[in-house]
């Protein structure tokens, strides 16, 4: 039971940057923006938390400089993007690149550490009790007691599925990823819609980055996302954007990090274990293959 | 006059370095008219109404929209005064219903900004009883129809309240059975007070439905005249127009064996429309076959499916005896010389250097540029053979090694003239091949035409300017709808027949 219990956790913590990512990169995919810069916005968004945490003393001002960071990086992708045209696979490297570089530069200047900055004086995100729920046996461990992150996560899946689907603004979002020609002529701005739905992506990226150094863990260390923006670009891909089966495949995603940390206390090394969610992807690409041809046939 | 919904007075547009499109054209669109605008490929109807919606900038005229002066600097001003354009290329989202479609870009919406389903759905559904347009409106437009892709992009604008209407040859990507559809719809906003401006070159359709029709030919307009006291004939006199055909240089001489010939070929397209119907062509040695027809009647079917680049769905083609129905491109090369209508398509690649478009083609089929079994490409050949083709055909360049998009337009169909006739072939197919060049390149290019004809050469020449194929062809033939209408030597056929058979294909003129 015991077991269960921390493998579930360990999928919930695993599933919620992925989820808060894909969620934000659901809104450019459906404004048709080849948008791959989560990595890269998560990463800024995990430093500006530690930075707003650590100096201003307050886990929510943290929150609100790891989304400032992200929205940084979002408005040199319009800068480049949206206004100048530039290709959106290029401009999406540089500013994955950049993040890394600028985190790790500035995580040397301001803490003089090198690596890994650690600190007492990094407040975490705290983790939210629901009353009564807490109570239940099983569930209440599962359900209650998590990260307020994991809770916003599943919050924003419904909002992002209602504003996609049921608004105005969702229609439009997407009728300029289907055609950008049809909702030019129609009277909206295609490029207002794509710097929307870029804005939008850095705020829920940037709330991914918070999870990351304030919730996974109370720490800001080099190039901390690892990869996880590019698992949330193969979960969009893989459900063609719909946040319902981002939610399903995040968990995937989840418990495979969860398996790969559970592994490591029975002495698998760990350069294995950590390769489990990078192997759960090429084997979720292959599925996803054989399935999209059948669909051709 | 006060029903002069629209005046266009003295409009003016210039493509630049010198196409005038619009030359000085001035006409008026009164309120609750059906108003055709007619015209050949190139006339500038098109360009006309574009400027007029503010998609194309004007040079010079003014434009009075209901006796205001306007300048509509793009498409959305233009529907928010009240005139809506519906393109020859629809735009619209297969992925979206119908009623989506129509409201996009002005959805009624509930709180929390969502979209109100209901009223919107409500009130398409009112705009498809007003105007009777049998649409259902939770079909996914994807899987609907083109006419009723069609119908939805009307029922866009009319859910905008516009009250004139463009429509740029809206029957062209109908079926012959859904235009009359289309016209009792038009007809009953017309009825309803709106006006329409109807780019066509079918001139049946065109008396059928139009009240008044004003035909452009070159850029000028010719007339506007009252549909009911007008005839076919006289529309396509106007059309065409009188100018005489220029004296020939062709030299006289009887042409040999049959060299290419086509028998029952037909082509289905992926959505079934048939594209060719049963083309039975010969053309001989020493012979050039003019094929004339409005663009879109099956010429670029019929010239892909001669190249290899379409399997015909019936038929047989033959040159010099070979059945190449199904031979594969290369093959088909050995024995046809191939100029393509798009230049920097298909003609050539545009980055790649001169030297290496001279060459093409050539490589493959001629061993001289191959070494070690054609593992090495022989330089010092090509070089010499692109310097030949430099001399032979006066190419004006600066290095061979320049990319091809350095040369100018006239250079550059130099160089693929040059290296198609420099293939051994039999039969030269030539598509549009004088299309957008200057005066100059144009006389070039036909001399180089009557050259293959004198070295006993079959030649079929699939050209949009009549006077062209006047000029050059021993024979014209004419399609229409995918179909071979007319074929008469150029001596017993008039510049004003082919162009009513263009038009009207078989029928019997009135």
């Amino acid at each position: 039971m015991r077991l269960l219990v921390g493998l579930i956790n360990g999928m919930i913590a695993g599933a919620t940057p992925i989820l808060l990512a894909a969620l934000g990169g659901a809104f450019t995919y459906y404004a048709g923006i080849f948008n791959i810069a989560m990595e890269g916005m998560m990463l800024a968004g995990a430093f500006g938390a530690v930075v707003g945490s650590y100096f201003l003393h307050s886990w929510v001002l943290g929150i609100v400089l790891s989304i400032a960071f992200a929205l940084v990086l979002a408005l040199i992708f319009i800068l480049f993007s949206v206004v100048l045209h530039t290709d959106e696979f290029v401009t999406g490297i540089a500013l994955n690149l950049f993040a890394v570089g600028a985190t790790t530069y500035l995580m040397r200047q301001t803490f003089n550490v090198k690596g890994v900055f650690a600190n007492e004086g990094i407040i975490p995100i705290p983790r939210l009790d629901i009353p009564l729920i807490e109570q239940i046996p099983f569930l209440g461990e599962v359900l209650s007691g998590q990260n307020l992150m994991v809770y916003i996560a599943v919050i924003a899946v419904i909002a992002v599925n209602f504003l996609i689907f049921r608004t105005r603004f969702g229609m439009r979002l997407r009728a300029a990823g289907y055609n950008a020609a049809c909702l030019d002529s129609s009277g909206v701005s295609t490029a207002r819609m794509r710097t929307a739905a870029l804005l939008l992506c850095a705020v829920l990226c940037g709330l991914a980055g918070a999870f990351l150094s304030l919730g996974y863990v109370t720490l800001f260390a080099e190039n901390m996302s690892a990869g996880r923006g590019w698992i949330s670009l193969a979960a969009i891909i893989l459900v063609s954007g719909n946040p319902t089966g981002i939610a399903v495949i995040s968990l995937l995603f989840g418990f495979s990090d969860g398996l790969g940390l559970l592994l490591q206390d029975y002495r698998v090394p760990s350069q294995f274990t950590s390769m489990v969610p990078y192997v759960a992807t090429l084997i979720a690409l292959y599925f996803y293959s054989v399935k999209e041809r059948k669909r051709k046939a | 006059m006060i029903d002069d919904v629209i005046r266009l007075e003295n409009i003016v547009k210039v493509y630049p370095p010198s196409v005038v499109a619009v030359d000085n054209v001035s006409v008026s669109f009164r309120k609750g008219e059906i108003h055709a605008v007619v015209g050949e490929n190139g006339a500038g109807k098109s360009t006309l109404m574009k400027v007029l919606y503010g998609l194309v900038p004007r040079d010079g005229g003014e434009i009075y929209y209901q006796d205001r002066p306007v300048h509509f600097r793009q498409a959305g001003e233009a529907i928010a005064a009240g005139i809506g354009m519906v393109h020859q290329e629809i735009l619209l989202i297969p992925e979206y219903t119908v009623w989506q479609n129509i409201v996009l870009g002005q959805e009624p919406t509930r709180f929390l900004g969502q979209v109100d389903t209901a009223r919107a759905r409500r009130l398409v559904k009112q705009k498809i009883d007003e105007f009777q347009f049998n649409l259902d409106p939770d079909a996914l437009v994807g899987e609907i129809s083109v006419a009723a892709r069609q119908k939805v992009e009307i029922l866009k604008l009319l859910y905008r309240n516009v009250s004139v209407l463009i429509l740029d040859e809206p029957t062209a990507v109908l079926t012959p059975q859904e235009i009359p559809q289309l016209f009792g719809e038009l007809g009953r906003l017309r009825d309803d007070g709106h006006t329409i401006l109807f780019i066509s070159h079918r001139l049946e359709e065109v008396l059928t439905l139009s009240d008044r029709v004003t035909v452009m030919r070159r850029g000028k307009k010719i007339d506007t005249v009252d549909a009911k006291t007008t005839s076919k004939e006289e529309l396509a006199r106007m059309m065409v127009g009188r100018d005489v055909v220029l004296t020939s240089q062709r030299r006289e001489h009887a042409p040999g064996e049959v060299i290419f010939e086509t028998e029952h070929l037909s082509y289905k397209d992926g959505e079934g429309r048939q594209k060719l119907n049963d083309i039975n062509l010969t053309v001989r040695a020493g012979e050039i076959v003019g094929v004339a027809g409005v663009e879109g009647n099956g010429q670029f079917e019929l010239v892909n499916a001669v190249v290899g680049l379409i399997q015909p769905s019936g038929g047989t083609i033959r040159v010099q005896g070979r059945d190449i129905t199904r031979a594969p491109i290369l093959e088909r090369r050995r024995l046809i010389s191939f100029v393509p209508q798009d230049r920097g398509r298909m003609g050539a690649s545009l980055n790649a250097s001169i030297l290496e478009n001279a060459i093409m083609t050539h490589h493959s089929l001629d061993q001289n540029f191959s070494r070690w079994h054609g593992l090495l490409l022989d330089y010092a050949h090509a070089r010499r053979f692109t310097d030949g083709l430099e001399k032979q055909f006066s190419v004006a360049m600066a290095s061979k090694f320049n990319p091809f998009r350095s040369l100018s337009g006239g250079n550059q169909q130099k160089v693929i003239l040059g290296r198609e006739l420099l293939l051994d072939s039999v039969f030269v197919l030539l598509d549009q091949p004088t299309r957008g060049l200057d005066v100059g390149s144009i006389e070039y290019v036909h001399q180089q035409v009557l050259r293959m004809r004198d070295e006993n050469r079959a030649v079929l020449l699939v050209s949009a300017d009549l006077e062209e194929l006047f000029l050059l062809a021993d024979r014209i033939v004419v399609m229409h709808r995918g179909e071979l209408v007319a074929d008469s030597p150029v001596g017993q056929t008039s510049l004003e027949e082919v162009g009513y058979r263009m038009l009207e294909g078989r029928g019997e003129p009135r």
